[in-house]
């Protein structure tokens, strides 16, 4: 079953977005206990300026970034339906086009806004947040053409939905925001290009609410991910710029559930809460899910794998995993 | 620097639109063009519940769309311009609710075909109870496209939300001034102008907004023209079934298409060479219509010999013609009686008993409908996208403006209708993971859904046109007595009924391929069969085909 995935080099092609972070840890290793430095601003300059370059780029669908493009409505698909299946209020009968709607997102990392404009469109009340000033340069311009985005036109409230965009960390905005702000947050192909993803991920946890989601998607560390991100896509095929991509940063799905089996959100009383996941063996579905991303070069389009489809996992994937309600 | 730049830009934008803000509207979708296509995909996405809470509409149309809203015609008669609504694209305007408006007695089910090589004179009849659905009664609806039209109008009067622009013409098309996210400009020649998300050219063969999507079509126009005209003729006798049987004979010229519009009324589609077509339409319009029955009836030769009396003689009278007629019925030893004649005196066909064959070639024309003889040149084209992209963006294709096909298997307007049918899909999706339907990336799934299916079905209509276009005895030959008896008919049979299949649940094409599986299975039988079908080619054709078979 390893075998298939390799298949997809073919027309390999995604996009990263600019993060967010501290430090000096370059390896993906979220088990050790990192600690004081949590708090301290986590972003590599090296990756900003290196999306910072690549800014202008953002919404050409067939240049830089078209895997991103194409795989924007996967990862929706995916927001979508874990949010549609979790929903609580049962009596209030809410179909998949308005799971998102009137909910608080903010989207960490949000590049030239591909993902933020998708959630604002969905009725989400959208914060884009970026590290790169031109990033959140291009996001602005971008949307500010779309009467159904900008703020400013009179089209809007058609629809609840809202989108913002802040030239900042995550550090930073839950500094400003303080914890438990979102109902939802995600951080989509952004955990690979941060130094600390331990205390990046901390910090998106804290933002979000009680019993609120956090999603996430990256790449997997294993010699496929190498061979089709870094060895085909920017070495041979050249489809990607170089250096957008290390692998000494991919991060496993193994290595996130095990950071949100010891991550608890602090109790009301300020005790520390129950782990994310606290299901003794596999997560159970109510707490988190990994999905692996393929992508069918033949037919230009990502599909998200079936649950428990581990050889899909070892490349791109997606990760939900819920804050419990206390 | 750039965020500096990107800030400067978005105040000159917003400048710029300021001054323009008092013609200039905006709406999500600007549909251009009010053919069957494009009104059917205004009514596809009026209908849809995702669309409707999400985007605006406008459709665009130079024409009075009041005329077609008030189009009548007398009980009897029919327009000119019919099509053949396959049982799929039937299915889509039923899950639309525009079916419904659609006047039900002005359209024909077509119960059985018959098609038929014009030399060699090989047949393949196919009937609507071969369909492996048995809920289908039918294989297709013979509709006017005004009737069509007009339906689709009226359904779309139960949402005003979306607006009909009519009696504008679409003066220029510009990409506006803006440096990320530039949109398409339609000015309309009313003054107006819409700013469009996404700008959908169903707008025929010239499309002007395929040119400015710079998106390139190849092809080629045909040697032919396709003449059309609506045909009187007396009602099938009590003893045979009721007039649903489409007939097409395929001859050296092109096909000559009779298909059922009621009882007494019937349309023509004969597509033949231009001088031919011009002869044909400048003659008396009863010489015409004997020349539509000898065109079922004569074989090749004497047609030909007839043909060539017209273009020699275009001041011809009618006696003449007939004394031709009847003189080439007499030495191809056509028995006057028989459903071959085309000089049967009328009075056979309803009273008595009727020929044996009477049902293997259509009723006898008695007169054309006035006015309703035309002709339109045929082409082939097929754009090299339907998505525009780059200064070109948030555009995209539907109908003849992305495809135009060989009339001969009546599918140009279906094509079209699948078209709108799958782009609204397109859309809904796109809307359903909260995408920019404009995008091209949102549009990727409609490309890929169509394009190829567009193309399969247009290179088989062209293949079938060339293949019999060929007099070259193999050629027939093979075409008719081989294997390709089966394979080549059933390409048509399976041409015209690929997208028949009412079960939209199962791949399109699927019927196709299913009757080519049948072709398959049934082959052994019919090998016999092509042995009988020898001895009329033997009597139908030159020293050439005879010779070929007695050296098989």
């Amino acid at each position: 079953m390893r075998i298939r995935p390799l298949i997809r080099p073919l027309q390999f092609r995604f996009g990263p977005v600019a993060g967010c972070i501290p430090g000096t840890v370059s390896r993906a290793n979220l088990s050790t206990t990192i600690d004081p430095a949590l708090a301290q601003s986590t972003i590599n300059q090296d990756e900003i300026a290196h999306f910072s370059k690549l800014s202008a780029l953002w919404w050409d669908e067939r240049g830089e970034f078209q895997m991103l493009h194409r795989m924007n409505p996967v990862r929706m698909k995916f927001i979508r339906e874990k949010m549609m299946a979790l929903e609580d209020d049962l009596d209030a009968l809410v179909t998949e086009a308005e799971v998102l709607q009137g909910r608080a997102v903010l989207d960490v990392g949000c590049g030239g806004g591909l993902l933020s404009e998708s959630l604002a469109r969905m009725g989400a009340k959208t914060l884009g947040i970026d590290a790169s000033s031109s990033n959140i340069s291009i996001a602005s311009l971008h949307a500010s053409a779309d009467p159904f985005l900008d703020s400013s036109s009179s089209k809007q409230g058609k629809r609840k939905g809202s989108l913002t965009y802040k030239h900042t960390s995550v550090e930073d905005l839950l500094a400003e925001y303080g914890p438990a702000s979102f109902d939802v947050v995600c951080s989509m192909e952004v955990l690979e290009h941060v130094d600390n993803p331990r205390g990046f991920l901390h910090s998106c946890a804290q933002l979000v609410k009680p019993s609120g989601h956090l999603f996430l998607s990256t790449i997997a560390r294993t010699p496929l991910a190498y061979l089709i991100t870094i060895f085909a896509a920017e070495d041979v095929m050249q489809r990607v710029s170089k250096g957008t991509h290390t692998y000494s940063k991919y991060v496993n799905p193994g290595e996130l559930e095990g950071f949100f089996r010891t991550y608890r959100s602090p109790a009301p009383s300020g005790a520390p809460g129950r782990p994310w996941i606290a299901s003794p063996r596999r997560p159970a579905r109510t707490e988190a899910e990994t999905r692996g991303m393929v992508y069918v070069p033949w037919n230009g389009e990502w599909v998200l794998a079936p649950r428990e489809t581990t050889w899909a996992e070892g490349c791109n994937y997606l990760f939900w995993v819920r804050r419990p309600l206390e | 620097m750039l965020h500096n730049i990107a800030r400067r830009a978005r105040h000159k934008v917003l400048r710029r639109q300021f001054a323009t803000a008092a013609e200039q509207t905006e709406r999500d979708v600007v549909i251009v063009g009010g053919g069957p296509a494009g009104l059917a995909l205004a009514s596809a996405l009026a209908r849809s519940k995702s669309v409707h809470n999400n985007l605006s509409i406008a459709l665009v149309e130079a024409g009075d769309l009041q005329k077609v809203r008030d189009w009548q015609q007398e009980p009897g008669t029919f327009s000119n311009r019919v099509s053949s609504i396959t049982n799929s694209s039937k299915a889509f305007l039923e899950d639309i609710d525009a079916w419904s408006h659609i006047e039900q007695s002005r359209t024909r089910p077509v119960e059985e075909m018959q098609v038929w090589d014009g030399i060699s004179d090989a047949r393949i009849t196919f009937a609507a109870s071969e369909l492996s659905t048995s809920t289908v009664n039918e294989l297709s609806r013979l509709t006017e496209n005004l009737n069509l039209q007009r339906g689709l109008l009226r359904h779309l009067s139960q949402y005003p939300e979306v607006q009909l622009f009519d009696k504008v013409k679409v003066q220029s098309i510009v990409c506006e001034a803006r440096e990320e996210n530039a949109w398409p400009v339609v000015h309309l020649s009313d003054g107006r102008a819409i700013r469009a998300r996404l700008l959908v050219g169903a707008d025929g063969f010239n499309s002007p907004v395929r040119t400015y999507a710079g998106i390139q079509s190849y092809g080629w126009a045909y040697d032919t023209q396709g003449i059309v005209a609506t045909l009187f003729h007396a009602p099938k006798s009590s003893y045979q079934g009721p007039n649903t049987i489409a007939y097409q004979r395929f001859l050296p010229t092109g096909p000559i298409a009779f298909l059922p519009l009621s009882e007494t009324a019937s349309t023509l589609v004969w597509s033949t060479k231009p001088h031919l077509a011009n002869a044909l339409k400048a003659a008396d319009p009863r010489i015409l219509a004997s020349m539509i029955n000898a065109a079922f009836r004569l074989p090749n030769i004497s047609l030909r010999y007839l043909q060539d009396r017209i273009l020699e003689d275009q001041a011809m009278s009618v006696e003449q013609f007939t004394n031709e007629l009847a003189f080439r019925e007499r030495s191809d030893t056509i028995d006057v009686r028989s459903a071959y004649s085309s000089l049967a005196p009328i009075r056979d066909n309803v009273g008595g008993i009727p020929p044996e064959d009477a049902d293997s070639v259509p009723p006898l024309v008695t007169s054309i409908q006035p006015g309703t003889v035309a002709s339109f040149p045929l082409r082939f084209s097929h754009a090299e996208t339907y998505t525009g992209e780059g200064s070109g963006a948030r555009t995209v294709l539907v109908g003849d403006a992305a495809h135009t096909i060989h009339p001969l298997a009546g599918q140009g307007l279906n094509l079209g209708l699948a078209d709108a049918e799958a782009l609204t899909k397109c859309i809904e999706n796109a809307l359903l993971s909260g995408g920019d339907v404009g995008s091209y990336t949102s549009l990727l799934p409609y490309a890929r859904s169509r394009y190829f299916e567009n193309h399969k079905m247009l290179s088989a209509c062209d293949k079938l046109h060339k293949l019999y276009s060929a007099t070259a005895g193999p050629v027939v030959w093979a075409r008719s007595v081989g294997i390709e008896v089966l394979n080549e008919l059933d390409a048509i049979k399976a041409a015209l009924m690929m997208t028949a299949g009412s079960e939209r649940a199962g791949l399109p094409g699927q019927v196709g391929w299913e009757l080519t599986a049948k072709s398959v299975e049934t082959f052994a039988k019919n090998v016999n069969g092509a042995r009988e079908l020898a001895d009329t080619v033997k009597d139908l054709l030159g020293v050439g085909v005879r010779q070929l078979l007695q050296r098989r």
